[in-house]
């Protein structure tokens, strides 16, 4: 089975974005701005919320593409800057890649905690699944909540269920959300469950890796921005279980999360239909 | 096989990693005072590793084997122990904050979020609450199994 992934299909708009100088620097401004203004700690009732440079830049940006008087960011430039985010992540995995090797030595001592972790990610399911079916979705909640929905399930999803149907929306439907605001999400809320349920910080570094490079590298830094000392092992265990849960990550969906999530969605999705209203949902053509 | 690389591609590729190279180095030296050179150079080795992945991707005939396999794996066999530049490609890298990264990463998917942002409000905050969960519950699923491991194996 051919299988398509994000990287190779979305890099026909490069050649342009190469040269397309405006963009290039009205990003450069909002990650000057975004760095200048730095990692702001707010504390709400001694919960400790870390707020990233990510999120003014991500913020920023989108205004730069509603405010009209930039006319030079419209959607072109918006279906560049898609081609150019898929290479982006590349240097990315290196560094968090970097972080595991030299630390192996370390990594070798909690490896079995590494390896089981990865079960964890069967998470979403228990508690995404339940929340999408009293939402009123049906069968997309089967693609949205058996996995995080990063590249490596893409395919799988794609080839099982085919490109219309609507698990693969379901898919899709996370993925760009994920991608976006996954970001911002997971560095605020790994700060904050930090506090809420304090379990050891070397377990919450290895959930960080759940198969996503940026949302890892989100999760470790308000880590590290609350536990300073511990931030070398921090980021060594998250690319392990990152990587690992790249690597495996095809083969658990295929065997495991898939048919789990199914297995759950036939035995709740008739008590949910009870209590949810029949609702047409169509998400069909925005995606 | 057919091998899908031109030297248009590749030259592609190069472009935007040098741009990125140069904001992130200049990213690093506002946000977080490292000289600007050591981590350009920083960059340059990051990125020429993506490089090297993104390449092998293309001449290998593993189709399901996607690109940042490679790169991953690239990344960790140079910061092994026993790898004879591991000591200078970990001092440059060590220049370049991972979380800067993210911060370039997100102003490119902030304004390719724009021609999207149509689909987002239609989606709605139905969407939104379920991706929330999917995250929620992976990353915490996998901290409490880690943790009980830990402590389990005695590590804590």
């Amino acid at each position: 089975m051919p299988i398509q992934n994000k990287y190779n299909s979305d890099m026909d708009d490069l050649g342009e974005a190469c040269k397309d100088y405006k963009l290039h620097l009205t990003i450069l401004f909002c990650i000057i701005i975004s760095e200048y203004i730095g990692v702001i700690a707010l504390d709400i009732a001694g919960v400790n919320i870390v707020l990233m440079p990510l999120l003014y830049s991500l913020v920023l940006a989108i205004a730069f593409y509603i405010v009209k008087p930039f006319t030079w960011i419209n959607k072109t430039q918006s279906d560049e800057s898609s081609a150019i985010m898929m290479l982006l992540v590349g240097p990315l995995l290196v560094k968090l890649a970097i972080a595991s090797g030299q630390n192996l030595t370390i990594i070798f001592d909690v490896g079995l905690a590494i390896l089981l972790e990865q079960l964890g990610n069967f998470g979403t399911i228990f508690i995404g699944l339940p929340i999408a079916l009293l939402l009123g979705f049906k069968r997309e909640a089967i693609g949205m909540t058996s996995s995080i929905c990063r590249e490596p399930q893409m395919a799988v999803v794609m080839d099982r269920y085919g490109f219309t149907s609507p698990e693969t929306r379901g898919f899709f439907t996370v993925f760009l959300i994920g991608t976006v605001l996954g970001t911002p999400f997971i560095s605020i809320m790994a700060s904050v469950l930090a506090y809420v349920i304090p379990l050891h910080p070397y377990a919450y570094g290895m959930a960080c890796g759940i198969g996503s490079a940026s949302m890892n590298a989100a999760a470790v830094a308000s880590l590290s921005a609350i536990y300073p000392q511990l931030s070398v092992q921090l980021e060594a265990f998250s690319g392990m279980a990152n990587l690992i849960a790249m690597v495996t990550g095809m083969y658990v969906y295929i065997f495991a999360a898939v048919p789990l999530t199914e297995k759950l969605y036939d035995i709740l999705e008739p008590i949910f239909a009870k209590f949810v209203k029949e609702e047409e949902i169509n998400i069909e053509e925005e995606l | 096989m057919e091998i899908d690389l031109s030297f248009k591609m590749v030259s592609e590729w190069i472009g935007i990693l040098l741009i990125f190279s140069v904001m992130a180095a200049i990213g690093n030296y506002v946000g977080y005072q490292y000289p600007f050179v050591e981590s350009l150079i920083g960059m340059f080795i990051l990125c020429l590793i993506s490089l090297v992945g993104l390449i092998v991707e293309k001449l290998l005939p593993f189709d399901n084997i996607p690109a940042i396999i490679y790169i991953s794996l690239i990344g960790l066999f140079v910061a092994l122990p026993w790898f004879p530049l591991a000591d200078l490609i970990i001092y440059y890298t060590s220049k370049v904050d991972l979380i800067s990264l993210t911060t370039v990463l997100l102003a490119y998917a902030g304004v390719a979020m724009g021609k999207d942002l149509g689909s987002f409000k239609k989606v709605g905050l139905r969407g939104i609450i379920v991706t929330f969960a999917v995250i929620f519950g992976t990353y915490l699923g996998s901290a409490v199994i880690a943790h009980i491991a830990l402590a389990y194996t005695g590590m804590i």
